[in-house]
């Protein structure tokens, strides 16, 4: 019996580090997140919530707790003091400090999503579909004992997620800032309307040139009028391939806020490799997907000047609806995307109702889930006669 | 070039009451201003702004310093100046036994925030006592002296004013931490000057209460700065020589900024228990050379090394060299 005992204690430590970043990013399991901030800062969080204000919290899930990590608000449109999107730095005050491997997470509030599904089950698509994307969960969470409500758990976009998803961590990520209006156009020979957009969140202390001249160079390639040298020039500067399939997959999610959106480009990282000026698209905030099952293939391809010019080539329009295609296919195969919303509703279900800060009553909760089921239902079907229509 | 100080004053004696009045020209403000009434040796009594009995190299008189800066302990940790009233004395065998006590607005000019935003102790208690156990004794002894001292007052809930700053000013640890409670200071110091030496020491402890302040609004382990010097001169000429005074100096000093807390992960949160503190270490090396009464050239070396340089002027070094000449002219 002691030794039965004494072996139990002994492997009890081993179990608690054994937990994984997988584990937390389980879809089929609902979290429980705690955060613990002095009443003082979390009343200032709240009043200065339209600032990028860090204050101090510890962080806890499944007994690990993490002390001293930096909490801010985030978001643009979803800003709110009430449910407030967060950003959680567990390095920001500790150098080097991780939670399971992590050295940030994102707490989204996904206000402006009444089904509060959007974002989880769009990046399980694009993943689904080969594309690098941050892993997701749900999670209820508490501050100071107190439920502030159902998030999504998303993994940030960094070094280590590079790593992991493209075997690359070392290049140089930007994060997309919405300013409205871009549709990528050539923004001049200055650097700064770059920087304004494109906010390095690698090799920041890097110099403008080399920063951000491939950038400028991207847009200006993109812009030039000659087409015969458009596709090489532009291909040196970003992997035309993968933009077509970002794009494809997006549309295919009938997503509006996306790199074709509807007041411009949005909702993107920009990486680039350290050894090449190659640039390519990841996935970020999917929480306005599954809009219309009948969104036409080409909205909005018009506005955007990188895509208008991209699908004029027989290979690149080919590949798009390759893409959609396979969506579509994708989507439907053992109904996997009704599957999807099905299984995330019921484990979601009792959190959402009991959350008092989502944008929508139970009722509209209830018709948001009903209107994304139904856009699983139809959209393949929809998608697969356009895509037959357009060849 | 920068002019330290330029005092002017006037002091003196009417019956049994000693007055001192003095003026910063420089930073325009009132220095010394007291009424000191010392009828009986035993018991005297100051009322009026001084220096707060605390600390050995603070309370010396720039005048008298072997160095050209005081000691960073005395600089930043002891309080320095401010309004007040104490009793002081000498007492025990022809005052083998000093004291001074007293209860004072706050808690010295040198804990006063360079923000509003910074906060200090409000009303303080300090004390400090000194023994002189060989005093009027033929024995080579016949100069030591040693004793300790304390204050203590509240702080209210705020970043405290205190830094950590280099000899030049540079700040080498950030202390924005919330505090709030007790605030406590403890000194000790002894001095010794056998023949045409003189060695002194001195240790001061600064802890700042954090009460309430943890992420689940308890209590954290109190902030601590402290620090010790020990310092040294020799005579190398007799003071009637021709040549004036010439005499050689050395000190070692360090200052450190933390919280009592360990065996956690130290963090830069403000709210954190375990705090990532800081160590400076400073070495002097000096010659001061007084021709006559009125003149005094100072001449020091200053080495200056900084635990974690990340977080100092240069993070890229660690430790620093600096020369300062001083010119001192007393009328």
């Amino acid at each position: 019996m002691i030794r039965v005992i004494l072996l139990f204690v002994l492997l009890a430590p081993t179990v608690a580090r054994a937990q994984s970043s997988d584990e937390f990013f389980d879809g089929r399991t609902l979290h429980e997140i705690h955060l613990y901030v002095h009443s003082r800062d979390l009343a200032e969080l709240r009043a200065r919530y339209w600032e990028e204000l860090y204050v101090p919290a510890d962080f806890e899930w499944r007994g690990i707790r993490v002390r001293n990590v930096g909490v801010r608000v985030r978001g643009l449109a979803t800003r709110s003091d009430i449910k407030m999107g967060l950003r959680i730095d567990f390095n920001r005050y500790t150098a080097a400090q991780a939670f399971l491997g992590m050295s940030a997470l994102i707490l989204d509030n996904a206000l402006k999503d009444p089904s509060l599904l959007r974002e989880r089950i769009s990046m399980a698509f694009i993943k689904r579909m080969g594309q690098p994307a941050p892993r997701e969960s749900f999670g209820r969470v508490y501050i100071n004992g107190s439920y502030e409500g159902l998030y999504t758990l998303v993994e940030a976009v960094d070094s280590a997620f590079l790593a992991r998803e493209l075997g690359d961590g070392l290049g140089y990520l930007f994060e997309h800032r919405f300013i409205g209006g871009f549709y990528g156009e050539f923004l001049g020979e200055d650097y700064a309307p770059y920087k304004l957009r494109f906010e390095a969140k690698t090799h920041e202390l890097e110099g403008e040139y080399t920063l951000y001249a491939p950038i400028r160079e991207l847009f200006r390639e993109v812009n030039q009028d000659v087409d015969s040298v458009w596709r090489e020039r532009v291909s040196w500067f970003v992997d035309l391939p993968q933009v077509v399939t970002h794009v494809a997959i997006e549309t295919f999610l009938a997503e509006w806020d996306g790199f074709l959106g509807g007041s411009g480009m949005a909702n993107f990282y920009l990486y680039r490799p350290v050894q090449t000026n190659v640039h390519r698209l990841i996935a970020w905030d999917r929480d306005t997907t599954f809009q219309d099952p009948e969104t036409r293939l080409f909205d909005r391809v018009a506005e955007n000047a990188l895509m208008s010019r991209a699908l004029r080539f027989s290979d690149l329009r080919t590949l798009f609806l390759d893409v959609l295609e396979s969506c579509a296919r994708s989507a439907a195969q053992d109904q996997w995307l009704e599957n999807e919303i099905a299984g995330a509703h019921q484990l979601i279900r009792d959190a959402a109702y009991a959350d008092n800060g989502k944008p929508s009553s139970n009722e509209e909760y209830e018709t948001a889930i009903a209107h994304l089921m139904s856009f699983a239902q139809r959209r393949p079907a929809f998608v697969l006669d356009e895509v037959a229509k357009s060849r | 070039m920068d002019i330290a100080r330029r005092r002017v004053g006037v002091e003196g004696r009417v019956s049994h009451v000693d007055y001192q009045v003095e003026y910063e020209l420089g930073e325009r403000e009132w220095r010394d201003v007291y009424l000191d009434y010392r009828q009986f040796k035993a018991v005297q009594v100051r009322g009026g702004v001084f220096k707060l009995p605390f600390g050995l190299d603070e309370n010396t008189s720039p005048t008298n310093l072997d160095f050209v800066y005081r000691a960073r302990i005395s600089a930043r940790l002891a309080p320095g100046r401010d309004r007040g009233v104490s009793v002081h004395g000498k007492v025990l065998k022809g005052g083998v036994i000093s004291y001074e006590g007293g209860i004072f607005g706050g808690d010295g000019d040198n804990a006063r925030p360079g923000s509003s935003q910074r906060v200090f102790g409000k009303r303080t208690m300090a004390a400090r006592v000194l023994a002189h156990p060989f005093r009027g004794s033929k024995s080579f002894l016949s100069s030591l002296q040693f004793g300790g001292a304390v204050t203590g007052s509240e702080v209210p809930l705020g970043f405290p004013a205190i830094r950590a700053r280099t000899v030049f000013g540079e700040s080498f640890y950030d202390s924005d931490l919330w505090v709030y409670g007790h605030r406590q200071r403890t000194g000790l110091e002894v001095r010794w000057q056998p023949r045409r030496a003189s060695l002194q020491a001195e240790y001061i402890r600064l802890s700042d209460e954090r009460r309430g302040q943890s992420v689940e609004d308890g209590d954290l382990t109190p902030l601590v700065a402290q620090g010790w010097y020990a310092s040294g001169t020799y005579a190398l000429t007799r003071k009637r020589n021709r040549l004036g005074l010439l005499e050689a100096a050395a000190r070692y000093e360090t200052l450190s900024f933390g919280s009592r807390s360990r065996g956690v992960e130290p963090s830069t949160s403000a709210r954190a228990d375990a705090v990532l503190g800081n160590l400076l270490r400073v070495t002097t090396l000096g010659v001061n050379w007084q021709p006559n009464r009125w003149v005094k050239l100072q001449a020091n070396l200053i080495r200056e090394a900084i635990g974690s340089p990340s977080m100092g002027p240069s993070p890229e070094q660690a430790a620093f060299w600096s020369r300062v000449f001083r010119l001192q002219l007393t009328l």
